[in-house]
């Protein structure tokens, strides 16, 4: 060391300083964070850190209207489970159910009332109060000239929601509350009313049948209420004394329902109708119909349903039908049951009344394994009728062009992603002077509002359902705040009646808060109820404590079909858009498990969840028969530009062996320009390049109704899913079921070849 | 001809003192910081002395701490818990002015965690409060503290051990502790 000279110690002492420096700064970053310990100034009643609440509250994430049981500590929900008490699902719960805690805790969420600036579109807002929103919007409400230049369209609200819903627009004198649902059944409760004069639907007893003929409902994914008939499904495989459950499913693209069935029979879209009549016609053949004077009337309407006839139509063989008939003939009770694709025909509203004939002349009507009417629920009974179908929303965008709106109030439902662009509601709302969104989420719908007045998600907000489709007997369930809001946001009804004391509504509606209007309502449901003997206020605890009341009794008996009614029953093929020569395929776009009608796309719980059938995550894809795929050329994960007379998108091929050569299909949900971090920029939207067609008499969109063409574009882009090889080379993992016998071939066959000829209709 | 490696190795020399002296500074940094600023006895909003309540006044740990033997977390009192006794005594006092000042508020004492766990690691006041084990076990002589300190480590190590000594079923199961 003799030889350092004075450079030499300079470039050591800097280079030690750096050391102690980076030492200490080294000491200093692994050292655990500050935390706080932050006391409550006053705690509440009963509270302790560290230990758990539950309360009880309903599922707002579908339509089915599940309990929850949701676990709160230190007033942060943590983990949502399905409430037992709750007669729908019983103490499960669906993973779009769990995930409502994204819904909570996500960080796209709306957190105060925004103005917009500048352009509509544009994305340019300012946050502003509460009271400067309300007023803003209510002094439109005030000055728009008549009542019904106002309009109200709301997700498919029920129970005392929807009677404040009626309320507000009535004192508005406004005719307009609309409800959209993408997948609101227009076409079931259609049929429902006409054979049956039903305005609700029934319940449909699953658990108790013995054999289910199932038309394209995938209840075990997303049809209607999944979760109480996959229970109901178990227990008919398994809880039933002797036999085990027969379940058969007819739909063009097995579905997770139809790979459960013991059959899957792939029928030629649109024909289901015809399928049901012929079994209805065999049921008459065999005498199984023990019914009285009108035996008569249903020979004569079903006299040209003969097996071989229907059997030319719908591909399936006369065998089958007649055995099929039989089956169901002297299964007791037999159940038979109609939706999905099957309902999204033009002729959607025909086939389910013709499924429904069958559950007529099996004698189900009021029995258990049965149909089973429900009671008209204890508040709210208006909600279906005001679903508007998509001649409403086409006619709603006929106004909004012609100027007849004034103010357009929307509540969280985005109509500008789960309509058609051939709808043309996007380049209507142009012209409408005021947009107002309700909303948790800047979704592609709310990206086109004026005022956007965030709505609280249902963990934070009163309200209350009545299920449907029931469970046979009145329900209730009120939903309760399990947390305080996180942000400065308010629950749907509380926005409303803000409105409403603007507007000086005081007289009509006096109440200060949701919460108010919905214990005023709930003594309604008190005073019906006998069992109870105390007084309101425990009633009201013990509902809030249980999270259900209902009255536990179902309504028996059978329905009489008038002679007019039989004599108008009949099934024809259904009509599709597009030339068969120029678009061969029929697109079925289905609803996501995870993502249902894309209102799960923001959640990264549900983007990470694999599609059942073919375990993909992410994206979209289009399904196409390896028959199909060899025919264009088209191997997996190639680019296909997807064509209709409405329009293109671009998706990678996903070859699935359980689809018709003649079908491709499509999963909904993805396909979002807005809607948060997680939706965005993932796949693409089907429901954009739907024609414009409708079930002849619901009204509903026919979603199953449009032909396209398909084209490879020569790129590639894999597909992200568990699992390379989707056959089973020979390892029998899964027992298959043989297809029976669509098309002609009629022979039964492995999953991975099924033997469907192309028809060219 | 022989090839040495040493004429390499003068020219790193300089280089290589450079890099020593460096790590020693490093190391020396390290324990400074160690040393001198443990962090095991933050300063907090108000200066509030365990030795005054829990020895001078002889206030038991569980009539502030109260959910220990109900939860897994001790839980610090409430503002209104401090001013149940702090309307009356000691009022003309700086400290205790300060702690009416966040009463009057309504807001929270933002006090300093000084004994905390990772978030990995489930640990319950009250099996081992219900099992008989000391506050003072984990915690230390609190009682005789005027500023709160952590003496014990707070590691696995002390968890381990005292599994170990006391028996515990399933006390060195990972995932007792890790779940």
């Amino acid at each position: 060391m003799s030889n350092v000279d004075r450079r030499e110690f300079i470039k050591l002492v800097g280079a030690g300083s750096v050391g102690v420096g980076a030492g200490f700064m080294l000491a200093e970053s692994i050292k655990h964070p500050v935390e706080h310990l932050i006391p409550y100034p006053v705690p509440p009643e009963e509270f302790s850190p560290g230990i758990a609440t539950w309360y009880n509250t309903v599922c707002g994430m579908c339509p089915a209207g599940c309990g929850i049981s949701v676990r709160t500590r230190e007033g942060r929900a943590k983990k949502i489970e399905g409430n037992p008490a709750h007669p729908v699902n019983q103490g499960r719960l669906c993973a779009l159910g769990q995930a409502g805690l994204q819904v909570l805790y996500n960080p796209d969420r709306l957190t105060a009332p925004l103005l917009l600036q500048g352009k509509r579109g544009g994305g340019d807002f300012i946050e502003t109060t509460w009271d400067e929103g309300l007023s803003n919007v209510a002094s439109r409400l005030a000055a728009g000239s008549g009542g019904d230049r106002i309009y109200l369209l709301s997700e498919g609200v029920r129970g005392h929601l929807a009677n404040l819903f009626e309320l507000f627009m009535g004192e508005l004198k406004s005719a307009n509350l609309l409800y959209h649902d993408f997948a609101h059944p227009h076409s079931l409760y259609a049929a429902n009313a006409r054979l049956f004069g039903q305005t609700q639907l029934p319940y449909y007893d699953i658990q108790n049948t013995r054999y289910l003929l199932s038309f394209g409902a995938d209840y075990l994914n997303n049809w209607l209420s999944p979760v109480h008939y996959s229970l109901g499904f178990g227990r008919s495989r398994q809880d039933n004394e002797g036999a085990r459950g027969r379940f058969v499913q007819i739909e063009p693209k097995m579905s997770i329902s139809g790979a459960a069935a013991d059959e899957w029979i792939p029928a030629r879209p649109g024909t289901e109708g015809i399928l049901a009549l012929g079994i209805a016609h065999q049921l008459l053949a065999d005498g199984v119909y023990a019914g009285g004077s009108d035996a008569v009337d249903w020979n004569a309407a079903l006299s040209a349903y003969t097996a071989d006839n229907v059997a030319a139509k719908t591909g399936v063989s006369a065998e089958t039908i007649t055995r099929l008939a039989s089956e169901f003939g002297h299964a007791e009770p037999a159940l038979a049951i109609g939706g999905g694709p099957a309902g999204n025909h033009t002729n959607g509203t025909e086939t389910l009344v013709a499924v429904n004939v069958l559950n007529y002349l099996v004698g189900n009507i009021g029995k258990p394994g049965g149909v089973v009417f429900n009671p008209d629920p204890v508040a709210g009974g208006s909600a279906p009728s005001r679903q508007a179908n998509f001649r409403d929303l086409q006619e709603l965008a006929e106004k909004a062009r012609q100027g007849a709106i004034e103010v357009l109030i929307i509540n969280n439902t985005n109509p500008l992603f789960t309509l058609p662009n051939s709808a043309g509601l996007n380049e209507a709302l142009a012209s409408v002077p005021l947009i107002v969104s309700l909303s948790s989420f800047m979704d592609e719908t709310t990206a086109m509002a004026d005022v956007i007045l965030p709505s609280s998600t249902y963990l934070e907000s009163w309200g209350d359902d009545m299920p449907q489709p029931g469970v046979g007997f009145s329900v209730g369930a009120v939903s309760q705040p399990v947390v305080a809001p996180l942000y400065r946001t308010r629950g749907t009804g509380d926005i409303i009646l803000g409105l409403a004391r603007k507007l000086g509504l005081n007289e009509a509606m006096p109440w200060a808060s949701m919460e108010d209007f919905l214990k005023d309502g709930w003594r309604n449901i008190y005073e019906r109820d006998s069992s109870g003997d105390g007084d309101f206020d425990s009633f009201w605890r013990d509902v809030l404590i249980a999270g259900v009341w209902g009255e536990n009794e179902r309504l028996t008996g059978s329905v009489v079909i008038d002679k007019q009614v039989i004599d108008n029953i009949a099934a024809t093929e259904a009509e599709f858009s597009g030339d068969p020569d120029i678009f061969p395929f029929i697109l079925q776009p289905y609803l996501s498990t995870a993502l249902y009608d894309g209102r799960g796309a923001n959640l990264p719980w549900m983007q990470e969840l694999p599609d059942p059938m073919t375990s993909i995550v992410y994206g979209t894809w289009i399904e196409m028969n390896p028959v199909t795929a060899k025919q264009l050329g088209i191997e997996e994960g190639d680019l296909v530009r997807v064509t209709s007379e409405q329009g293109s998108i671009e998706v990678p091929a996903l070859v699935f062996p359980a689809i018709r050569p003649d079908v491709v299909a499509m999963p909904i949900g993805q396909g979002h320009d807005a809607f948060g971090r997680y939706a965005q920029n993932h796949g693409s939207n089907p429901i954009q390049i739907l024609a414009p067609d409708t079930d002849a008499e619901s009204g509903g969109l026919a979603t199953s109704a449009t032909r396209v063409t398909l084209e490879r574009t020569g790129g590639h882009a894999a597909l992200v899913k568990i699992g390379g090889e989707s056959r089973q080379l020979g390892r029998n993992i899964v027992q298959s079921t043989g297809s029976g016998d669509a098309g002609s071939a009629g022979h039964s066959a492995k999953l991975n070849s099924i033997p469907i000829v192309v028809q060219s209709s | 001809m022989s090839v040495s490696i040493v004429p390499t190795l003068k020219v790193l020399l300089p280089a290589a003192r450079i890099a020593l002296v460096m790590l020693l500074g490093l190391i020396a940094g390290f324990y400074a910081n160690a040393t001198f600023f443990p962090g095991t006895s933050p300063e907090q909003p108000i200066a509030f002395s365990h030795r005054v309540h829990a020895t001078d006044n002889e206030i038991p740990c569980m009539y502030c701490h109260v959910q220990a033997r109900r939860s897994i977390s001790a839980g610090v009192p409430s503002v209104s818990k401090c001013m149940g006794c702090h309307a009356e005594v000691a009022t003309d006092r700086p400290q205790i002015r300060l702690l009416a000042n966040y009463w009057e508020n309504k807001e929270p004492i933002p006090w300093i965690k000084v004994h905390d766990l990772p978030d990995f690691v489930h640990f319950t006041h009250k099996r081992h409060v219900l099992a008989g084990i000391e506050c003072q076990t984990c915690h230390g002589p609190v009682e005789t503290m005027d500023v709160v300190s952590r003496e014990a480590p707070l590691k696995m190590g002390l968890c381990l051990n005292c599994h170990k000594d006391n028996e515990v079923e399933h006390g060195t199961d990972c995932w007792t502790c890790h779940k």
